[in-house]
């Protein structure tokens, strides 16, 4: 039964890298419309607990209960799909990216402002960077999140790895279950490295932990 | 030079965090300011740099209202220490240091080469260069956070409570290198601490706040401990000011006696010859000080036995005649097994002994002198 592995190959790569794509670009969508947030959010507190409680409630939709939703606008697509995981990568990285910028030690920021740093540059060059690893933290949970729930997209058609364990479910075959559930862990798994190794890449000045 | 004209900082639920204040920062001098904490000494410091807006009144640098300059340029030619150092810690050592550099536009080599030799003003080594600020001791950090704040050779430094958080010794080393650095470089400095012992030592001048952001005494330090302009400041200088003024009278006018100061080479007859309880011992050729022999212990040696044979108990320390001040002779003297300090000169050979008669004689001295400065000042201070 192992034999169907090589036999599918090519499906299992095409299937792979379209997981990937829904798993990693949402998250990097997330990215993107989270800073400008958390930079507002950690700027003016009174913005954020407002922001915050949608973000929650939107997190706390059923992920199909969301295409559904999106499926009239945008059909039985990709986008409908991407624009779902957005919103739940949004939601665990906009904490992180406050958390991260209110996190730069107070002295920190008082002695860059007192030497003459603008609030950009302050910004950019001081809190930005020393925020890195929270958030990071939050974008590896959103990659790992979005490529696990990208398989629930095949429930509206967009192709995934979630193709293999629904197809191997209704044919009652177990290798291609496993190959589906094995195949998206180690995918999760080597773009949560990735991050890790950037992660140390971008904070030379953290000890090896 | 910085001047404060009047200056006031009222928060907006009413509280007044300074009051009034009028105060000036010659240039090339260290002005401490010193009090109880929420006596508006940190709000009054900030207001320098612009980190706090006053709500009334008017601050001058070299002339120019502050008001008047653009907060971030004016900052990057204010140096600026704090307790918690404030170092970026996604920064080397040496990053660190020429930040301000960098804002000002040099070229990043140039800047860490400036940052390279700053690392030697402070006493780090090059090593350290290269280095994160976690990888540091809490003094090298504050030591780098000096560094920083001198990097673009600002004319005034702002220091607030920058030795507070290290222990002892490194305070105590840390405030003798400010001095140094001071010597050399002749900047406005404006110090903010909670130790009066800290004011005493690093100013030119003590600024002592009382609560809510009044000044009670604008006054070099020992005119502060000699003449007090009222109980809170006495209160505040502590019980002990008596000796601690004795930090600003120079040893160099006490009067030695050298009777009980024979070299080890002298017979032990001849030192009980010279009927003194104690007989100082010194080397023959260096005339360095070897210890002090008990006159009542010598007897028990033959009377044409050389002085170095006697047991001698050990010095305790001595004092620099040119160089110390009368608190480290009556120190040397409380120390001493004989009651007595050594003097030595700058080469450590013994020029006499002080007993405490003599040193009583020139602390009465020095407080006659500090009497007639403290009766013109009294008058100033006792104004209600």
């Amino acid at each position: 039964m192992w034999s169907w592995i090589p036999g599918n190959a090519s499906l299992i790569w095409q299937l792979t890298w379209e997981n990937l794509k829904l798993g990693v670009l949402p998250a990097l969508y997330g990215l993107v419309i989270s800073l400008p947030l958390g930079i507002i959010a950690a700027r003016w507190r009174w913005f954020y607990p407002p922001v915050l409680t949608v973000v929650n409630i939107l997190y706390a939709v059923p992920s199909l209960a969301l295409f559904v939703a999106l499926i009239p606008k945008f059909g039985l697509t990709d986008t409908t799909v991407i624009i779902a995981l957005t919103v739940f990568s949004l939601c665990v990285i906009l904490p992180n990216v406050v958390a991260g910028l209110r996190g730069v030690p107070p002295a920190v920021t008082q002695a860059a402002t007192a030497m003459g740093y603008g609030q950009l540059r302050r910004l950019a060059f001081v809190e930005l960077p020393l925020a890195v690893p929270v958030i990071i933290a939050g974008l590896r949970v959103g990659v790992v999140s979005s490529i696990s729930l990208a398989s629930v997209g095949q429930l509206i058609g967009v192709s995934s790895l979630g193709y293999l364990f629904i197809d191997g479910l209704q044919r009652s075959f177990p290798t291609e279950i496993y190959v589906g559930i094995a195949g998206v862990i180690v995918l999760a798994l080597v773009c949560d490295l990735i991050l890790v190794a950037v992660r140390r890449s971008l904070t030379p000045w953290l000890a090896r932990t | 030079m910085i001047t404060f004209e009047a200056v006031t900082k009222r928060y907006p639920d009413g509280t007044v965090a300074v009051d009034c204040l009028d105060l000036e920062v010659p240039a090339g001098q260290t002005v401490v300011l010193v009090g109880p904490s929420g006596c508006g000494k940190t709000t009054s410091l900030r207001m320098i740099n612009r980190l706090v807006e006053p709500s009334a009144g008017t601050i001058r640098l070299d002339g120019t209202d502050i008001r008047t300059r653009n907060p971030a340029q004016l900052r990057r030619g204010i140096g600026y220490v704090i307790q918690q150092t404030g170092l970026f810690p996604h920064r080397t050592v040496e990053d660190n240091i020429a930040t301000v550099p960098v804002l000002t536009g040099w070229p990043r080599k140039k800047a860490r080469e400036r940052a390279r030799e700053l690392l030697t003003l402070v006493g780090l080594g090059q090593e350290l260069a290269r280095r994160y600020p976690h990888q540091l001791s809490g003094g090298q950090q504050q030591r780098v956070g000096v560094a920083r704040a001198l990097a673009a050779d600002p004319p005034v430094l702002l220091m607030d409570e920058p030795f507070s958080a290290v222990d002892p010794i490194v305070r105590a080393s840390l405030q003798d290198q400010l001095l140094s650095l001071q010597a050399e470089l002749h900047k406005a400095i404006v110090l903010v601490t909670h130790d009066i012992e800290e004011a005493i030592k690093v100013g030119d001048l003590v600024a002592l706040f009382r609560p809510h952001g009044t000044l009670a005494q604008l006054a070099p330090p020992e005119e502060l401990l000699a003449a007090p302009a009222d109980d809170y400041v006495a209160g505040f200088v502590g019980f002990d000011r008596g000796i601690r003024r004795l930090s600003f009278v120079r040893a160099s006018g006490l009067a030695l006696g050298t009777g009980p100061v024979l070299p080890a080479d002298a017979t032990v007859a001849k030192a009980l010859a010279a009927g003194e309880p104690w007989i100082l011992i010194t080397d023959p050729r260096a005339g360095t000080p070897r210890g002090w022999a008990d006159a009542a212990k010598l007897t028990a040696l033959p009377g044409d036995a050389p002085l170095g044979r006697a047991a001698a108990e050990p010095l305790g320390h001595t004092f620099t005649v040119g160089t110390d001040s009368l608190r480290a002779a009556l120190d040397a003297a409380v120390l001493s097994p004989a009651g007595q300090a050594v003097g030595v000169d700058d080469d450590g050979r013994v020029l006499g002994v002080a007993t405490f008669d003599r040193l009583r004689a020139a602390i009465q001295a020095a407080d006659k002198s500090a009497g007639q400065a403290g009766a013109v000042d009294g008058q100033a201070g006792s104004r209600p």
